[in-house]
């Protein structure tokens, strides 16, 4: 029991790559169009993979294929809820949502009169109104658009990445909730076998 | 090897679960308290083992020691699985909550099994025979897993049939390594503490 006590916390000490083959998708306005990326947490990418877009009641509304760097990219026809579901196999199942708002934000910048939507908002991840970007054009915004889109795509997987990674703690922490509750279930047995 | 949430059709998880329930019941009744430490110390193995990913392929694979686990726990092997998995899904988001019925007997109930077929081997062999038995029930755990896991696929629609495939055949050298790493448990267990598999004898039947 020592041995293999020791062995066990020899193998938890080693500082494990700890990557998780969690599934990771998001979907997020892009001009418009909606795109949306699906991978796995350790980093990798799921390329060439069918996404299917479904709306709030289940019927499907069309679907999408991620390139190599696991990017999609759908046009949305309607304003409504849009499910994205992505079955990367062996029980892997990805399955993120976009709000009927959300998309009529898009639709509506869509639209040849794109006076009201500017597109540098939707990439704002608060929200919150762009200063005024009298005396650029159209093209100019989207543009710009395009470039933080860019900027911030990486920083977008890293936080996304960061937040599956688990350290140490985390894992000694599991560690210590399995020895706990076995100790309490010893505890338990042994009170009931010294009363008995 | 876990299975998420939203993979399975509503049968399945609702039928694993009532499996899996009645597997932790019946484990628990043959957990006597000589068995407890090593319980926990294999749910523990078991909890660091899936954390080491090795990636194959379009997905990754990692060891489950399932295999082992049932050698040494018999039934007892599906609350000590379940402890580990609920606090991978609670933890790490490995699988999840609705799933854990489903996962909880597709890793617990090939370790099982095996206790039954290679327990006997193990127990009553030299040394040497009882590693190849070990190796035998560790990797067959891994295969019998795999089959679980592409059944449970396959019960929730047939598209997932070549996903079944996929699963298994990555998980050939899981098996290999599975094999190997369960022979040299079981063979340092017999040579170092040969009454490691007898003082749990007596308690398991």
């Amino acid at each position: 029991m020592i041995r293999a006590l020791t062995l066990m916390l020899c193998l938890a000490l080693t500082p494990l790559p700890a990557a998780a083959h969690k599934v990771i998708a998001s979907a997020f306005p892009s001009g418009d169009v909606i795109e949306g990326e699906v991978g796995f947490s350790n980093g990798d990418m799921a390329t060439d993979q069918l996404v299917e877009v479904f709306d709030g009641d289940g019927a499907k509304l069309g679907e999408a294929r991620t390139d190599a760097d696991g990017y999609f990219t759908y046009r949305p026809t309607a304003p409504v809820r849009h499910i994205f579901r992505a079955d990367l196999g062996a029980g892997h199942v990805a399955e993120f949502e976009m709000t009927g708002e959300e998309v009529a934000a898009i639709l509506g910048k869509a639209a040849p009169a794109p006076a009201t939507a500017d597109p540098v908002v939707e990439v704002a991840p608060s929200g919150a109104p762009a200063p005024a970007l009298a005396g650029l054009s159209t093209a100019d915004k989207a543009e710009i658009a395009r470039i933080v889109r860019d900027e911030t795509r990486p920083l977008r997987r890293e936080i996304a990445a960061y937040k599956e990674h688990h350290d140490l703690q985390t894992v000694l922490g599991g560690i210590g909730y399995i020895f706990g509750l076995f100790g309490l279930g010893f505890y338990l047995a042994a009170r009931r076998r010294l009363a008995a | 090897m876990h299975i998420v949430d939203g993979a399975l059709a509503g049968e399945v998880v609702l039928g694993g679960a009532a499996l899996a329930a009645g597997g932790i019941a019946l484990g628990l009744r043959q957990l006597p308290l000589e068995k407890i430490p090593a319980a926990g110390v294999l749910a523990a193995s078991f909890f660091v083992a899936s954390l080491i990913h090795v990636p194959i392929g379009p997905s990754s694979v990692h060891l489950i020691l399932n295999g082992l686990a049932g050698l040494v726990l018999g039934w007892a092997a599906f609350p000590a699985l379940f402890v580990g998995l609920l606090l991978q899904a609670v933890f790490f988001g490995f699988g999840g909550l609705t799933v854990l019925g489903v996962n909880t007997l597709n890793i617990a109930l090939p370790a099982v099994i095996v206790h039954y077929l290679c327990w006997r081997g193990v127990t009553r062999s030299a040394p040497p025979l009882a590693a190849l038995w070990a190796g035998f029930g560790g990797a067959l755990a891994i295969a019998l897993t795999t089959v679980l896991v592409g059944l449970s696929l396959m019960l929730s629609g047939d598209e997932f049939i070549p996903a079944a495939k996929l699963v298994f055949f990555a998980h050939i050298p899981v098996m290999a390594v599975e094999g190997l790493l369960s022979a040299a448990a079981v063979y340092l267990a017999v040579e170092v503490k040969p009454d490691l598999f007898d003082t749990l004898k007596g308690a398991a039947t």
